[in-house]
């Protein structure tokens, strides 16, 4: 507890630094009022409440959820661990293609974020001038309305022989799609396409801002530095602008990436049972066939492989201070 | 009111900020701490606002002993680098702040009063960010006068100005000082600032203070290498004492190291204890004494070199042209970069670089220092 | 010859040789890219706006029948929804009130004090917001089961204060840490006491960064359904639960009814908001 030293002046410099004016080291503000004993337990009393939150709503059910996911026994006569670890294997067995398309279903609606995303973004960043907090109060818009509302005007927007699938259709774009096995005949709806295209519509606002503000950021004379030093528009897009909004791109694609890895929604809305996705399993053995341990330990490996990609995928990033 | 500063001494850690320091500011003056960038002189504010406590020592607030006490019971008000002005209230209410917070319930005549003063009467009810930075500075500076300190601290309050701003400031910070007559503290790294407006100047140099007068006194006599750089510039010439009394009991006489020439000062004006026959000094005179005289006509009428002078030649290196005077680089055997400041009013067109010259001034304008001494110490610290 | 300029990307400057399709539309690709992409974000609200006026032929509303104006002058028409509708509005305000408070004090600790665990508290205020809803959701709600808490209310409460914490410390955490130091020691300095100090400079200035972690956390858990989903009883139907439930049985207009309300309401809210600001600012 006597580690505890009050600190008002790390991090960041404070908002209005010295324009000109210089900062004295010596200005650096350590506090060392009186009362310090009492002092010294102040951040873990301000702590506690949301601490204890956490550790008993949040961290304690994840090692219930462990011990559950080891268990046998039915509803009738009750689980007992029994460290079944073939709930892991059958879960794995059963629901593997489940997995496969989560990950796979996830991956593609991230990647069409960022393809999406990324221009809007940038549009609203560089070029929109006066209409940029227009065109982000209409990126959060949708919010406003029920996610899941949203998501059924899909069904409408997509419905068999409606305008979209028409015009998909005469272009042969179906044909395309039903080839690379996205789409079957003549129909959108109930077809892996139709919940990629769910999923990238749900979480693109948030691949869109988090990317908006490290555009934001970039100084612009940096850009003009680039074309001063006789980069073209594409190369200080790829060797400028790019680089600098990497953090974006980071944790745009995480907080897409994780949420659609997880997600059962839109493949039950949008999809038919042949496009259902880990959480799907999740919740039918949870809250419809009450076998608990098969769903603990799908979460289970759900939870463990996210967690692996998301380390890996933020190694490889180079960027560990997103939050 | 007089603040009295006794054995005062502050440490972060393993950093000593502030070395102990006996220090008196007289009441009603106008008193500036001076230094680089981490010499302590901030820390030193701030325990005087009673935003750092110190380490050791105490600080007397006339006869009343404050330093135990928090910053918001101690009759001492600051002016924060960069003002911290409140960005979530307007002018009226900034300056209205301590006024408040003691309980003063009526607010506005007196707000009037200094908003008059720091002439911002139309930027009422103005947030600090629609404020030009001078405009911010005067808030900052009324926020802090509204509550009658007894003592008012400045901590680089022109830091954040440019040039001409600055200026105006420095005269205006003064007029209004003078008007309202209580004692300022004014933290600064700009000499010129310092000399402009402070009746008197601690220089302060890694956690010390290094000297303390007036501003003529600390540019006339230097006591150490670091106020003779940090303020002005200085030309140091090592040289050794010859046996004192050779020139009379004021006068030193000295032996250039390197060079065949021998200097004269006033034995006051130097700063070494107990010279004596071979001590090594630092022998300064600033660059506006010395004059200049090409070599041809050195011993010539009228423009010759007065017999009293102290002389030293060279050969000029560099000469540039600043407009109220040149500037002339000289080497000299002395093995030292004379720099001389010329008036520019009539300029002997000789004076070209490659010319051989002889540097001249007179021996009471000449002064020594402590040989033992870095002669660079605070020649970059700006 | 005019001097040479390396191809900017700055659009509209017809200075600089003869405009021919092709340039403009390289020029302005990323623009039309950009509104391709508001486009698809905004669709689904204007067709639920639209279809909020349709009188649908049987219990779904997704084929466009005939123009009609009833759900909108009878919106409660329909069994429970209402009552959904204000069960989430509760929730969200009691989750909103409680992960604010605390959140707010835990970010202050994070933000302004360095003690032994801070890494580790850092760590697990993350983790909530890097995990999958389902994950959390089947956790605490095996949590529930094996302690046999009665799934209801207070178990929803409970699971929507947990995720909108994080929320609330990130938001409030940034605000604190960028906040200048010297503003409450100017404070101090002027004869604000502690408790002064606090409420008359530093409440005010972070409170943006509480306000942004207050509306997130309204969102986040009025529009919650996956973990509201595992912790709720049978007789606590949120509206997100009506939905889903009623996407299974036939979506009344209704719905579309209060998707529209809110969405433009919200709109003429923030719009309404945006230019009284502006206004403020340019007299």
């Amino acid at each position: 507890m006597t580690a505890v030293a009050p600190l008002s002046s790390s991090g960041p410099a404070p908002s209005g630094a010295a324009p000109g004016g210089e900062q004295d080291p010596d200005a650096a503000v350590t506090d060392s009022g009186g009362g310090r004993a009492r002092r010294g337990l102040t951040p873990y009393w301000l702590l506690l409440p949301a601490g204890l939150w956490l550790a008993v709503f949040f961290v304690a059910p994840l090692f219930y959820q462990a011990s559950t996911s080891v268990q046998s026994g039915s509803l009738e006569e009750g689980f007992r661990v029994t460290w079944q670890f073939s709930n892991y294997t059958d879960a794995l067995g059963t629901y593997g293609t489940h997995f496969v398309r989560s990950f796979g279903y996830a991956a593609v609606a991230t990647a069409l974020c960022l393809l999406i995303g990324y221009p809007l973004a940038y549009m609203i960043a560089v070029r929109a001038g006066r209409w940029r907090n227009l065109l982000l109060v209409l990126v959060i818009a949708p919010f406003f309305t029920s996610f899941l509302i949203r998501t059924l005007a899909w069904k409408t927007i997509l419905s068999d022989g409606g305008p979209v699938v028409s015009v998909l259709s005469s272009l042969h774009i179906l044909d395309v799609t039903s080839w690379l096995g996205l789409t079957g005949g003549e129909r959108v709806l109930a077809t892996p396409l139709a919940v990629v295209c769910g999923l990238t519509y749900n979480f693109l606002p948030f691949m869109i801002l988090p990317l908006y503000s490290s555009l934001e950021r970039i100084d612009t004379s940096l850009l003009e530095a680039a074309r001063d030093l006789y980069a073209k528009p594409a190369t200080t897009f790829r060797k400028v602008t790019f680089p600098l909004s990497l953090p974006g791109v980071v944790a745009g694609t995480l907080l897409t990436f994780i949420p659609a890895s997880g997600d059962y929604i839109n493949a039950q809305l949008l999809g038919s049972p042949n496009e259902q996705m880990v959480g799907n399993a999740i919740q039918k053995q949870f809250l419809n066939v009450l076998d608990y341990p098969t769903a603990a330990a799908m979460s289970f490996i759900l939870m463990a492989l996210i967690l692996i990609m998301v380390s890996v995928y933020m190694r490889k990033a180079g960027t560990e201070e997103l939050v | 009111m007089t603040i009295t500063l006794s054995g005062i001494a502050k440490t972060f850690g393993d950093f000593t900020a502030v070395h102990p320091l006996d220090l008196t500011v007289p009441e009603g003056s106008f008193f500036a701490l001076l230094g680089a960038s981490g010499c302590g002189k901030t820390t030193t504010l701030r325990m005087i606002a009673g935003l750092e406590e110190p380490t050791s020592g105490s600080i007397l607030l006339g006869e009343d002993d404050i330093t135990r006490l928090p910053p918001h019971k101690r009759p001492v008000n600051t002016v924060f680098q960069n003002y911290a002005l409140f960005p979530h209230l307007d002018v009226t209410e900034n300056i209205a702040f301590g006024l408040r917070r003691r309980g003063v319930k009526s607010v506005s005549k007196q707000v009037a009063e200094m908003l008059d003063l720091v002439q911002l009467g139309d930027m009422a009810r103005r947030k600090p960010r629609q404020l030009s930075g001078g405009q911010q500075q005067r808030v900052a500076l009324a926020r802090a006068l509204i509550n009658r300190p007894q003592v008012l601290l400045l901590d680089e309050p022109l830091g954040a100005l440019d040039l001409k701003l600055r200026r105006q400031m420095q005269l205006e910070l003064k007029r209004i000082q003078t008007e309202v007559g209580i004692t300022f503290v004014h933290v600064t790294h700009d000499q010129e600032e310092a000399m402009t407006m402070a009746d008197s100047v601690a220089v302060m140099y890694g956690g010390r203070v290094e000297q303390l007068g007036p501003p003529a006194e600390l540019y006339e006599n230097p006591r150490s290498t670091f106020v003779a750089n940090f303020l002005g510039t200085s030309n140091l010439i090592e040289a050794e004492v010859l046996s004192p009394g050779t020139a009379g009991p004021e006068q030193l006489r000295v032996q250039v190291v390197g060079a065949d020439a021998t200097l004269r000062l006033p034995a006051a004006r130097c700063a070494v204890d107990g010279v004596g026959a071979g001590t090594k000094v630092l022998v300064g005179v600033r660059p506006e004494k010395i004059s200049l005289a090409h070599t041809d006509d050195a011993d010539s009428v009228p423009r010759g070199v007065p017999e009293d002078h102290n002389r030293l030649t060279g050969r000029i290196t560099d000469a540039s042209y600043l407009g109220v005077s040149w500037q002339y680089v000289v080497e000299s055997p002395a093995g030292t970069q004379l720099t001389v400041y010329e008036q520019n009013v009539s300029r002997d067109s000789r004076l070209t670089p490659g010319a051989h010259v002889v540097l001249h001034w007179q021996p009471a304008h000449t002064f020594a220092l402590d040989a033992a001494q870095d002669a660079a110490a605070g020649e970059e610290a700006v | 010859m005019s001097t040479t300029v390396h191809a900017s990307a700055r659009s509209g400057s017809g200075a600089r040789g003869p405009a021919s399709p092709v340039r403009w539309l390289r020029r302005n690709a990323v623009v039309l890219v950009g509104c391709a992409a508001l486009a698809y974000l905004l669709v689904p609200n204007l067709v639920v706006l639209l279809f909020s006026f349709n009188k649908p032929a049987g219990r779904f509303n997704y084929a466009w029948r005939t123009f009609s104006t009833d759900a909108w002058t009878d919106p409660c028409g329909v069994a429970d929804m209402c009552g959904s509708l204000g069960l989430s509005l509760q929730i969200a305000v009691l989750a909103t009130l409680i992960a604010t408070a605390f959140g707010t004090f835990a970010a202050f600790a994070l933000a302004r004090y360095r003690f032994r665990g801070k890494s580790t508290t850092n760590a697990l205020i993350f983790l909530p917001m890097a995990m999958p809803e389902v994950v959390m959701g089947a956790s605490l709600g095996t949590l529930f089961l094996n302690t046999r808490v009665q799934f209801g209310f207070v178990t929803i409460l409970i699971a929507h204060v947990m995720f909108c914490l994080s929320f609330v410390v990130v938001a409030v955490k940034a605000r604190v840490m960028s906040m200048d130091p010297r503003l409450e020691e100017a404070a101090r300095d002027l004869y604000a006491g502690p408790f002064q100090t606090f409420w008359r400079v530093t409440l005010p200035l972070a409170a943006p960064g509480i306000a942004a972690g207050a509306m997130l956390s309204f969102a986040l858990s009025f529009d919650d359904f996956i973990i509201t989903q595992f912790n709720a009883g049978p007789s606590t139907v949120t509206f997100p639960m009506f939905v889903w439930g009623a996407a299974q049985r036939g979506v009344p207009v209704q719905v579309n009814v209060i998707g529209s309300a809110m969405f433009v309401l919200a709109l003429a809210i923030v719009l309404g908001g945006q230019l009284a600001a502006n206004r403020r600012k340019k007299s």
